[in-house]
């Protein structure tokens, strides 16, 4: 038959690898400095725009979207030209494709630093973005399956149904996550509230593991590895069956994000479920890449691509495994929240996405500028020092997921938390961070070594950019014969059918997870108490999301008795209904704030204390890695805006009373005008029109309509206690300071000497009195409404009394 | 999501989702096992093997 000649694209090729690279770099370098700010406050640089909160979005979608991004398409443009003997179906929509996925990445890096997000996580970016995102989607998948379309050979091959199943999955997740309403060019609220909105966005987060990491990256392996090995795939078999499994389990697993949360039993019975089934699929994905390898592992002695192959194939199947066990619930408790979590994704992202990319990119770049790999050794240097890169990266953070849930789950023999205080357990694992440091920095030097050898690699050979290759015509087969084709190879014959029928199997399991949980009225029960927020509260959730606070702190208590015993009472669903979006967060660093407007609750501080906390954490406490945020002081509320975030509101349901838009701006100044009395009272002389105003109504809207309303100190104070004398033994005092410096330095400073407009307890001043029994009861009741907390749940009267001992004693006058 | 939330009014029987999804999956999941285990072997291995011999042979200087 006669040949006809095919001209394959090479140029998008190499511009796809090109920006691989220096998207790589770039977010691996954001990786470490994020890593730094987390041990050394410092390099949060002051700025606003440089705050972890900030940073930390720009390192994931750099990584996900930037670096792996653009290392999927190098990936699929080159192979899918020549598994299916074609050109890419139009040179006009890879350029599109290319250029407009590199504007999305410039424009997300800059809107994220400016604060504009919409808090969900890799879904950070704002609605024009999100359109942008749709429209160059949509190109790349036509471009594909158009390339399907004309292909020149029979069937299409396992690693395209792959990039099949990632161009539809991560169509559907994109498209049914940005449901928001914008008000300004940047800014928007989720269409869903509450625990409607944490399950769409977790069945998004967890699918975009799915859709982005996972399935492109298994049609990757199918073809980058039998091609470095020169060996075939082990099954055909397996990959049909676990290709369906896996594409179809995918999709149900996402409330394992939300175990122990306000979510009904049934939703997270089914994260559980799907969650463990998912090992099965996986693993066929794991074992087909291995066993390509059958007899042929002495290759692996002497290419590095394939060693990267190799390690990315275990960490896939060691991360696949252990991501169905912190789906157990029980498990669960322990890895969620913690480091983790940060430390399974990180063997995941970086030795298995890392290895695939870097594997295919050594044996990639030479075959395209038709030359040798300029060193092998660097390329074993690479690999070696990524390698290790990772175990030092991640083994310490397990270490310090362990040692945090063991302390704050840890009771004294009294019955209570023996570190009520979150900061100490966080101070312990600090070292771990620093590790983590050293473990980034050496995965950069292997990408730096890698750049290197590949410029070095296409210096010294030539690209063709449109390279000849003559493949004979396709002659269609026609209608099946079932004697003779299975069913499956029928359909291989048939791409657009083959992409329907994923489409479908997909919609099935987003529906299952999504529909229940959207439209079931009875399933977020409303709870009577609680009020839409006001405009300042409102005007100060917002900046709490544009900051990106919601990157350190949770605001969901589990219902744990260490939990609520430090926090307070477990967080409801019905809390949640006027949250748009769902502030719920997913790890850590800083202490859970559900309970922080719960006054006389273990969380709640006064106007003045986060006055002075916002403008410099570290005054407070002194080893915490708060980045500090003065400008809060100094920067306007928007109160333009305000009517228009109101009307938004009013359509996404939230009852506030009509014509509430044209009164929000007085009702805000009203609200505003009191607080900044509440901070004169302390000193602290503030402008109401100022955004820490806002923070601070904010951070007192928080728990406090299911709370029940502390009446003034003096009405519901209970009966003093009558204490004689104090424990006065060197031991008592050394306890009594111990306490002092985990509980009451936070306030009154390690030595006593008061903060900011907190009292100084070594002078003569005492507001509520210095006898025995004064000091005691104070410890014991406090003065909530004040910012004195009560300690009666933290400490037995023994401690009480030792650390009043302290106070008396012990403080250097 | 006021607009859409009357369509279901409650979530008696909720779990009903939950076994129709299992369910199809399963069936599903049997359908392929079996279909793809009787396809012959032969097949099957000249399939893995299509993808080795692609451009390096097609190009002109080395056909």
């Amino acid at each position: 038959m006669e040949d006809q000649k095919v001209i394959y694209d090479n140029k998008t090729v190499k511009l796809f690898i090109l920006a691989t690279l220096v998207w790589g770099i770039v977010g691996v370098l954001v990786g470490i400095v994020i890593a730094l700010q987390l041990r050394f406050p410092a390099f949060n640089f002051g700025l606003e725009f440089t705050t972890f909160g900030r940073v930390r979005p720009v390192h994931t979608n750099a990584i996900i979207f930037a670096f792996v991004g653009n290392a999927i398409f190098a990936g699929v443009y080159y192979s899918m030209q020549r598994l299916l003997k074609t050109r890419m179906f139009s040179d006009l929509l890879s350029k599109f494709h290319f250029w407009g996925w590199q504007l999305i990445i410039v424009l997300a890096a800059v809107t994220l630093l400016l604060g504009f997000t919409t808090s969900k996580e890799y879904a950070e970016l704002e609605w024009p973005i999100d359109i942008l995102i749709a429209l160059v989607w949509v190109a790349f998948g036509v471009n594909m399956i158009g390339t399907t379309v004309i292909r020149r050979v029979q069937h299409i091959y396992a690693a395209i149904w792959w990039y099949i199943a990632t161009f539809v999955g991560v169509a559907i997740l994109h498209i049914v996550n940005s449901f928001e309403l914008p008000i300004s060019l940047f800014k928007s609220y989720s269409l869903y509230a509450g625990a409607q909105d944490a399950v769409v966005q977790w069945w998004y987060g967890h699918n975009a593991v799915a859709f982005f990491l996972t399935t492109p990256f298994l049609g990757l392996m199918y073809y980058y590895l039998p091609k470095a090995a020169e060996r075939p795939i082990y099954s055909y078999k397996l990959s049909i069956i676990h290709f369906w499994s896996l594409i179809f389990l995918y999709m149900w697993a996402g409330p394992h994000h939300l175990l122990y949360q306000a979510l009904p039993d049934w939703a997270q019975a089914l994260g559980v479920t799907f969650s463990v089934m998912l090992i099965a699929p996986s693993w066929g994905g794991m074992i087909n890449g291995l066993l390509t390898l059958r007899g042929a592992w002495d290759k692996v002695r002497d290419k590095a691509e394939l060693k990267f192959l190799v390690v990315a194939v275990t960490a896939y199947g060691m991360s696949t495994f252990e991501g169905p066990m912190m789906s157990i619930k029980f498990v669960n408790q322990l890895t969620h929240f913690t480091d983790w979590t940060i430390a399974h994704v990180h063997i995941a992202g970086m030795a298995w996405n890392g290895g695939i990319v870097f594997g295919m990119l050594y044996w990639m770049v030479p075959k395209l500028f038709r030359t040798k790999l300029y060193s092998e050794k660097l390329a074993n240097a690479h690999f070696w020092i990524a390698t290790l890169g990772i175990l030092i990266y991640a083994i310490p953070l397990y270490w310090s997921a362990i040692t945090q849930w063991l302390m704050l789950r840890e009771y004294t023999p009294e019955g209570f938390l023996a570190y009520p205080n979150f900061l100490e357990t966080l101070t312990q694992i600090l070292p771990m961070y620093t590790f983590r440091i050293i473990g980034g920095t050496m995965f950069l030097i292997g990408f730096f070594l890698m750049v290197f050898n590949l410029a070095k690699t296409m210096k010294a050979g030539s690209m063709v950019a449109q390279e000849e290759a003559y493949a004979p015509v396709l002659v269609e087969l026609g209608a099946r014969d079932p004697k003779k084709e299975s069913m499956h190879r029928f359909l291989e014959r048939r791409s657009v059918r083959f992409s329907v029928i994923a489409f479908i199997v997909l919609a099935i399991g987003g529906a299952v997870e999504i529909i229940p949980m959207t439209f079931v009225k009875s399933n977020v029960p409303t709870i009577e108490a609680v009020k839409p927020y006001t405009p300042l509260e409102l005007a100060g959730r917002d900046l709490y999301v544009s900051e990106g606070c919601y990157n350190c702190h949770s605001q969901m208590v589990r219902p744990f008795r260490w939990e609520t015993d430090r926090y307070g009472e477990y967080s409801k669903i019905g809390e949640f209904v006027y949250d748009h979006p769902f502030q719920w967060g997913s790890r850590r660093t800083g202490p859970d704030l559900a309970r922080a407007g719960v006054i006389g609750g273990p969380m709640y501080k006064n106007a003045a204390w986060h006055y002075n906390h916002f403008m410099d954490p570290q005054k407070m406490n002194e080893q915490s890695i708060m980045p500090k945020y003065p400008w809060l002081a100094e920067k306007d509320i928007d109160l333009d805006i305000i009517p228009a975030k109101i009307r938004a509101m009013k359509k996404l349901g939230v009852p506030y009373p009509e014509g509430f838009d044209k009164i929000a701006v007085d009702d805000l100044k009203k609200q505003a005008a009191v607080i900044v009395a509440d901070l004169k009272a302390s000193g602290i002389t503030a402008d109401p029109g100022k955004q820490i105003i806002a923070m601070i109504a904010y951070m007192h809207k928080l728990g406090r309509d299911i709370s029940t309303p502390a009446a003034s100190d003096s009405a519901n104070a209970p009966a003093k206690v009558v204490v004689e004398s104090l424990p006065n033994t060197p031991a008592d005092l050394t306890a009594g300071k111990e306490i002092f410096g985990k509980l009451c330095a936070s306030c009154h400073g390690p030595e006593g000497k008061g903060l900011a407009t907190f009292p100084n307890l070594t002078d003569d001043e005492w507001i509520h009195g210095n006898t025995p029994t004064d000091v005691v009861n104070t410890i014991t009741n406090g003065y909530p409404v004040k910012g004195m907390l009560p300690f009666k749940n933290q400490l037995t009267e023994q401690q009480i009394k030792q650390v009043a001992s302290f106070t008396l004693n012990g403080l250097k006058k | 999501m006021k607009m859409i939330s009357s369509v279901l009014g409650n979530i008696q029987g909720i779990e009903i989702y939950y076994i129709i999804g299992l369910l199809l999956f399963v069936a599903f999941f049997v359908v392929i096992v079996i279909r793809t285990l009787r396809m012959p072997s032969k097949e099957a291995d000249h399939i893995k093997n299509s993808i080795l011999n692609d451009n390096e042979i097609m190009t002109p200087s080395n056909k």
